[in-house]
């Protein structure tokens, strides 16, 4: 009796079905199902729910504590009313709707500890990455490990820290460590059996094409892919960007133009070859990572309907290039603060200013080492024609070292910070991507400027972002308006998201060491207790 | 101080990702089957007499299950077997340095992950068992084959210890069996489901059914549950396997671990 039962329940159920890569084309809704909500990196949710007439009425559904966690990177992905959040070596299952827990899966003979920024889904698994280069996947119901691969070696100056990028029957994943001196890549397995089908390095070996940029330095170039990418289905090319060169402060050995650190590059999903790349920062001196999200937008440009890709960058330029091809089309300033470069020339090479490097003695230089923006998410929204993103309107003193660069030592070549009187200020800004005109903005109290929390808009009209004092706001989309806020009582380090289940929407982020999730007040209901017998 | 803060800050070099942290290196005895062989013979000359042969505990506690004693490190363990504990009844041990890590090693060996000790049973013999007439197979998974019931075992020799794996088998509600207590709710809307309680509140539960299938229930929506005070796994493994059975069942599974072992160096 109770295997028939068990057998009808199994075929009435929506638990059995997969999370197909046609939903995730489809974008987010009741989902998020992938570490921008969708392939474009838009971070933008046709839920409508939460508006601007009731943003005001939001508050804690609940929260879910991960024990030991210390500023969680975790995007959380939400799929049937589960969420998976990660830490270090661990992803846990929530529910959705109560934040209680399902599952939790700790990888525990992991060599290293490290962020983590969440995890992929795709079919009946989840994906993600341990800190010692591990890709797993798990039974995405019950956590049971399905299978896991080993992809690059501790010893090598690696670790993990992305959200893998799960597509077709794919899992791409990044490496970190290009602070230290490593050799960056992107790699792809099989979701289905967990082979690898290709490895793509973002610095050349001795000898390929572009090593010509670099010196004597180049095995342990750097150009980290510590970030997710975004896709492009039509075109089968996956957009990753790629991190600093090493050592970051320090040039003298690494002359050129360093191919391809600081880029944003663009892969054959199926091959891994590369179709093009876009340096945005040659020869970086300033640790100027391009790890912010390549936006992938379909608008009218210059009197045409082109297939654009949109690149806040860390040097602070707000980049438009071509995505078919790679052309450079256009970049405005993102912030005011900003003295490295006099502008971008027609083929989008920075005009350098000169003595902007970092000294020994130090150098003051805009902007700051944590950028004119970072890998805390924009949004795009196609309503308002809007591309919301979190900047940062700060200098440095940078300073360099000439001791004798040694890879895997924690030796970058120099530093950098503000003068304590000149710790800048955040400001979420609402750009048009078609002229880089600026319509509005929101400046942010900002006593430390530690946060690295980005922004999610949705089809309400209602932007929510993560402040420098560790509270969630939100507001008006077309206006920058203020709506509501609420403070999670730490810092933030995350972006938020937004769900729905049972027709309710929800807003959630990861503070420090906690998810917070929210939704629109409603009165209690007294219901009855269900009759439990413990037998 | 403010300023003191202020001015490391500034000093400090700031990264674009914040450094791993790494563990701390252990004793080259500690998981090394011969120092723990070794270690076993020397306890069994001294320790056993008060911990019990396998260290099951009698006069002394027991050293099998850390929620008996106080979890302690390595090396507090050393000088605890080196020095004894004054007025506790415990003598000090009058062993060589090596002799003592080669005990500390055999102890740690009692709550390590069983794939870091040696295991008696053949773990061929243990496959074809678990896969075959013992059944285990049918609820539990290892690396995506199998049940969904039961609690997967894929990492089964990297997170539990050789006594714990035992003690999973004979008797398997001895740990409380959160998350996997047998559940059956009636909904208000006539539905009847059964499955394990992954978790529960008095407003919510989160059962799985045999499938791996996850329902997520307000309670608010059930008339009626039934939650047994263990999971549904049979307890009578004691009666149905032999001991030669039994211990190739814990080989086999004292070798599980979803990442490849990697064997000290000499």
């Amino acid at each position: 009796m109770m295997r028939n039962t068990l057998l009808l329940l199994a075929l009435s159920l929506p638990g059995l079905a997969q999370v197909r890569y046609e939903d995730i084309l489809r974008g987010p809704a009741d989902n998020w199902l992938t570490y921008a909500g969708d392939y474009q990196g838009q971070r933008h949710s046709s839920l409508k729910q939460v508006t601007a007439a009731n943003a005001g009425s939001l508050v804690p559904k609940w929260v879910y504590h991960i024990p030991k966690a210390t500023g969680l990177r975790t995007n959380p992905i939400v799929y049937n009313g589960v969420m998976y959040v990660t830490n270090s070596n661990e992803v846990r299952a929530l529910d959705a709707r109560s934040g209680s827990l399902i599952w939790q899966y700790k990888d525990t003979r992991s060599k290293k500890e490290a962020v983590n920024r969440g995890a992929a889904i795709l079919g009946d698994r989840v994906f993600f990455v341990t800190a010692d280069v591990h890709l797993v996947a798990l039974d995405r119901q019950t956590g049971a490990v399905i299978w896991q691969k080993k992809y690059g070696n501790v010893e090598d100056g690696l670790y993990a820290s992305a959200a893998p990028l799960a597509l077709k029957d794919q899992v791409l994943v990044g490496v970190a460590g290009g602070d230290t001196g490593m050799r960056g890549f992107i790699a792809s397995f099989s979701a289905s059996t967990g082979e690898e089908l290709w490895r793509t390095y973002t610095i050349p070996a001795k000898g390929e094409p572009g090593s010509e940029t670099w010196g004597e330095l180049i095995e342990y170039g750097g150009g980290g892919t510590w970030l997710s990418g975004t896709y492009d289905p039509d075109l089968n090319l996956v957009y990753w960007t790629t991190g600093n060169p090493w050592p970051d402060f320090y040039a003298a050995a690494r002359g050129g133009d360093n191919l391809y650190s600081s880029s944003l590059i663009a892969l054959d999903a199926t091959t891994g070859k590369m179709k093009w790349h876009f340096q945005f920062t040659p020869h970086d001196t300033h640790d100027w990572d391009a790890q912010s999200w390549p936006v992938l937008l379909d608008l009218p440009y210059r009197g045409r309907a082109r297939k654009l890709v949109l690149h806040a960058n860390r040097n602070g330029f707000l980049y438009v290039l071509d995505r078919v091809t790679g052309e450079y089309l256009n970049a405005t300033r993102l912030v005011e603060k900003l003295d490295w470069a006099s502008g971008i020339d027609a083929k989008g090479r920075p005009i350098p200013v000169a003595g902007k490097d970092p000294t020994p003695a130090g150098n003051r230089v805009c902007p700051s080492v944590r950028g004119a923006t970072n890998w805390m998410s924009p949004s795009f929204d196609p309503d308002t024609g809007l591309f919301y993103v979190m900047t940062l309107e700060q200098c440095d003193i940078y300073t360099s070292s000439s001791m004798d660069p040694e890879p895997k030592k924690n030796f970058s070549g120099g530093g950098a910070g503000p003068k304590p009187a000149e710790i800048g200020q955040f400001l979420v800004r609402a750009y048009d991507p078609k002229t880089g005109d600026k319509k509005w903005e929101y400046p942010v109290v900002t006593p430390t400027a530690e946060a690295w929390s980005g922004t999610v808009s949705t089809a309400g009209g209602v932007v929510f972002f993560g402040d420098d004092q560790g509270q969630i706001v939100a507001v008006d989309s077309r206006t920058g308006e203020h709506l509501w806020h609420f403070a999670t009582g730490e810092g933030l380090t995350a972006s938020p998201i937004t769900y729905s289940v049972d027709g309710k929407q929800y807003v959630a982020i990861a503070s420090a060491t906690a998810i917070f999730s929210f939704g629109l007040f409603e009165p209690a209901q007294r219901k009855p207790a269900p009759k439990i017998r413990i037998e | 101080m403010r300023f003191a803060v202020l001015t490391l800050i500034f000093w400090l070099p700031l990264f674009a990702q914040h450094e791993p942290k790494e563990d701390k290196p252990k004793h080259p005895f500690i998981g090394d089957p011969m120092a723990i062989e070794a270690g076993r013979k020397l306890f069994s000359g001294g320790c056993a007499a008060c911990h019990g042969a396998e260290g099951q505990g009698g006069r002394g506690p027991n050293l099998r299950q850390r929620i008996f004693w106080h979890p302690v490190d390595d090396e507090t363990l050393y000088k605890v077997i080196q020095k004894g504990v004054p007025g506790g009844g415990m003598p000090a041990a009058g062993l060589t340095e090596d002799q003592l890590w080669q005990v500390v090693a055999f102890v740690h060996s009692l709550t390590a992950p069983a794939i870091e000790t040696i295991v008696p049973g053949d773990p061929a013999a243990g496959e074809a068992l678990f896969w075959g007439k013992a059944g285990c197979g049918g609820c539990h998974a290892i690396l995506g084959k199998g049940g969904k019931l039961g609690p997967d075992l894929t990492n089964a020799g990297a997170t539990r210890s050789l006594p714990q794996l035992r003690e999973d088998i004979l008797d398997p509600d001895a740990g409380g069996a959160a998350g996997y207590r047998a559940v059956t709710v009636v909904l208000r809307q006539g539905t009847t489901l059964q499955g394990v309680a992954r978790n529960r509140t008095n407003y919510s539960l989160q059962l799985q059914d045999a499938n791996g299938n996850l329902h997520l229930l307000s309670t608010a929506d059930i008339l009626e549950m039934t939650l047994a005070k263990g999971s549904p796994m049979p307890k009578d493994y004691g009666a149905r396997l032999s001991g030669t059975e039994l211990g190739d069942i814990i080989a086999y599974l004292s070798r599980q671990s979803a990442r490849p072992i990697e064997m000290k160096k000499k």
